[in-house]
């Protein structure tokens, strides 16, 4: 009696989980898509920029000269209009025309970076907040100095990054907090989905083609779940601690401010780096030579390596220091062992300790999530992760319909015939969009204004045609037969794929013969990657032909009776 | 220990081993080995076999540490097996008899005894 009860208890557990992974899985399937596809194009945000920005096509470079290179960079930033309109509010009495009190001035760079990201932050007068600083950045050739035009859109840092974790929608940071949500269900659904899959490991291997229907799809479903279920598993979470980290912990900036401040005051004078400025003007000691030394110090503790960050606070005051930071090249780190330096002097203030154990855990999860690491091989085998999880999202959209759209059409409800439009605007569409991007960037004239909007509008452009076709393509479903739009957008993507290839070839002269045989990988490696896509998006719509026609001419009751599942 | 050509080469036989031991943990799987004999392996092979995968699973992890630090080699071992297993699911799906290769002394006495 106990162990029927047991098992009566099992059951509707297990069905309680079902409904959560079915529901939630579909909803929110639809971000984590976006998150999973463009997490993966992001894993290559770099090599996407040198393809996008032909005149970036050169070497990574090490961090330059700061006397050369950096100061007259520096010294000619300034923030945009829009970034002084977007502060006006916040400010009691009229902007200045000119921003002179330098917060702090800091260069970023990586093993892959060609280019150097700069980014300038400036005190207001009388702002409300007096620790609000306004920014400015800017992209420089390290090389000579020279900045790149401000409208170029790195599509790759620049775009795909932030489709990534913002879905781009920046109005009040909705889209970071829909990815940060759904990055929660996501672990909701992980563990659903365990539940549920009674023979997860039984199944590891099994994947059943000829099975066809519903089988072969819930095979490929739980397949890409269950053998990267450590990266999924590990994504989203670290995916959600940097994004509470940035959003949810700043209570102390948002809720307790005099608490934050007081604290960090006294952790400033703990380190001996001064948090405000002293308001009595110095000089700097020379930059260049309080990095050499900290690259001295890094060798003598047996950890040679390159400057990763470096940053210049309360330029021109007394109290200014200069940190200068390790590339968290060859660590699961995105930069370390900070050394600090009075900046009027240049005598050794401090070197960071080693990190607390506590403070390695949250390095190894931030640094495992965000890679500034060189490791080649990991890069591909993260780019295989997001796709295993793209695949899994898609063929989760693929069974909820093919499950539901028979009784559907039976009925006369809609419902299926929506969902599927709506998954392959997803699935087929996204790619598409993406592709879109890339080919707008090539063709739109160089001197175009704004031609980073552009760019950006051709991508929405893409997925609106993407959600329309598919839904104008969609009355089989409510039949029972399948949208052929899937097919025909695989049909799409094959075009684009190839006219990406054509047009960076025409336009910049690089075709794959040229970049391979000079070993310029970014820029080979995204034009193999899209011959690729290519190849698999037309296979795919040859075996989608394929089925449509075998499934016109078999009788329907064959196709019954597959799997209870969800 | 990072150096080029030399890393390139652990890091190869580091995937190689993964494939190799996520085959030899199917093949000791009953529905598995019929797939690929038309019979499962006996329990002694199934045994050596589950052994076999076990072992190149953990050198494949002990390659990835001879070329990383510690904290990246374990990331690298762990996508490395996800990449194997979906190898060996799919060579499984089409091409099944391939993994018998893997283990070529389980068809020589499935022979003997048909």
């Amino acid at each position: 009696m106990a162990s029927h009860s047991d098992n009566v208890v099992g059951q509707s557990f297990r069905q309680a989980m079902a409904w959560l992974h079915t529901w939630f899985g579909l909803v929110l399937g639809f971000v984590l898509m976006a998150a999973f596809f463009f997490g993966a194009l992001s894993v290559f945000d770099r090599e996407f920029d040198r393809w996008a920005i032909p005149s970036t096509r050169f070497e990574p470079q090490p961090m330059p000269s700061y006397e050369r290179i950096l100061r007259p960079a520096f010294e000619r930033m300034q923030p945009t209009r829009q970034a002084v309109d977007a502060m006006r509010p916040r400010v009691e009495g009229e902007m200045p025309a000119r921003f002179d009190t330098v917060g702090s001035w800091s260069a970023y760079t990586t093993h892959r970076d060609p280019v150097l990201a700069l980014f300038a932050g400036y005190q207001v007068p009388n702002a409300k907040d007096p620790d609000e600083l306004i920014w400015a950045d800017a992209t420089i050739d390290p090389r000579d100095g020279t900045p790149l035009p401000d409208d170029s859109l790195k599509v790759g840092s620049g775009f795909f990054y932030p489709m990534h974790y913002s879905l781009t929608l920046d109005w009040k940071n909705l889209g970071i907090w829909i990815v940060g949500l759904s990055a929660l269900v996501m672990l909701a659904a992980l563990v659903s989905g365990v539940v549920m899959h009674r023979k997860l490991f039984r199944e590891i291997f099994t994947f059943r083609p000829g099975k066809g229907g519903l089988r072969s799809v819930l095979d490929l479903h739980n397949l890409t779940g269950v053998v990267a279920l450590p990266f999924h598993f590990f994504f989203a979470f670290t995916g959600l601690l940097i994004f509470s980290a940035a959003y949810f912990f700043p209570v102390g900036h948002t809720q307790l401010h005099d608490l934050h401040d007081l604290h960090a005051e006294v952790e400033a004078r703990e380190l001996g780096l001064p948090h405000k400025r002293a308001g009595v003007p110095a000089g700097l000691a020379d930059v260049d030579a309080m990095v050499a030394d900290a690259q001295r110090r890094w060798e003598a503790r047996g950890m040679a390596g390159d400057v990763g960050f470096l940053v210049l606070q309360h330029v021109g005051d007394a109290n200014g220091y200069v940190s200068v930071y390790r590339a968290g090249t060859d660590r699961i780190a995105l930069v370390g062992q900070g050394i600090h330096y009075k900046a009027s002097s240049g005598e050794l203030i401090r070197e960071d300790p080693v990190a607390t154990p506590v403070g390695k855990v949250a390095e190894f999860l931030t640094g495992l999530h965000l890679q500034h690491f060189r490791h080649w091989l990991l890069r591909w085998l993260y780019v295989l992760g997001g796709l295993l999880g793209a695949v899994c999202i898609a063929t989760g959209f693929v069974f909820f319909v093919e499950k539901r759209k028979r009784q559907h059409a039976k009925q006369g409800s809609q419902g299926a015939r929506i969902v599927d439009a709506l998954a392959v605007t997803t699935v087929t569409g996204m790619v598409l969009a993406a592709l879109g991007i890339l080919v707008a960037n090539r063709l739109l004239p160089l001197d175009l204004p704004a031609r980073g909007d552009w760019e950006r509008y051709a991508f929405w452009a893409v997925w609106a045609l993407a959600l329309v076709h598919a839904g104008l393509r969609s009355a089989p479903v409510a039949r029972g037969l399948s949208n052929p739009a899937w097919r025909e957008q695989c049909w799409a993507i094959v075009a684009l794929a190839l006219a990406a290839v054509a047009l960076n070839w025409i336009s910049t002269g690089d075709h794959l013969l040229r970049t391979i045989g000079a070993g310029y990988w970014p820029v080979a490696g995204v034009d193999l990657a899209l011959l690729a896509t290519a190849a698999v998006a037309g296979a795919t719509a040859t075996a989608l032909r394929r089925r449509a026609t075998a499934a016109r001419n078999a009788p329907v009751a064959t196709r019954r009776g597959e799997t209870a599942h969800a | 220990m990072h150096d080029g050509v030399y890393a390139g080469w652990l890091l190869a036989a580091a995937l190689l081993t993964s494939v190799a031991g996520m085959g030899w943990l199917a093949l000791a799987m009953q529905v598995h080995g019929r797939q690929v004999w038309g019979q499962p392996a006996s329990v002694g092979d199934a045994r050596l076999l589950r052994l076999l995968g076990a072992s190149a699973l953990a050198t494949a992890l002990l390659l990835c540490l001879l070329v990383d630090h510690a904290t990246m080699a374990v990331l690298v071992w762990v996508m490395s097996l996800a990449a194997a297993a979906v190898l060996v699911a799919f060579t499984l799906a089409w091409r099944a008899h391939w993994l018998g290769a893997l283990a070529p002394w389980v068809r020589a006495r499935a022979g003997r005894a048909g």
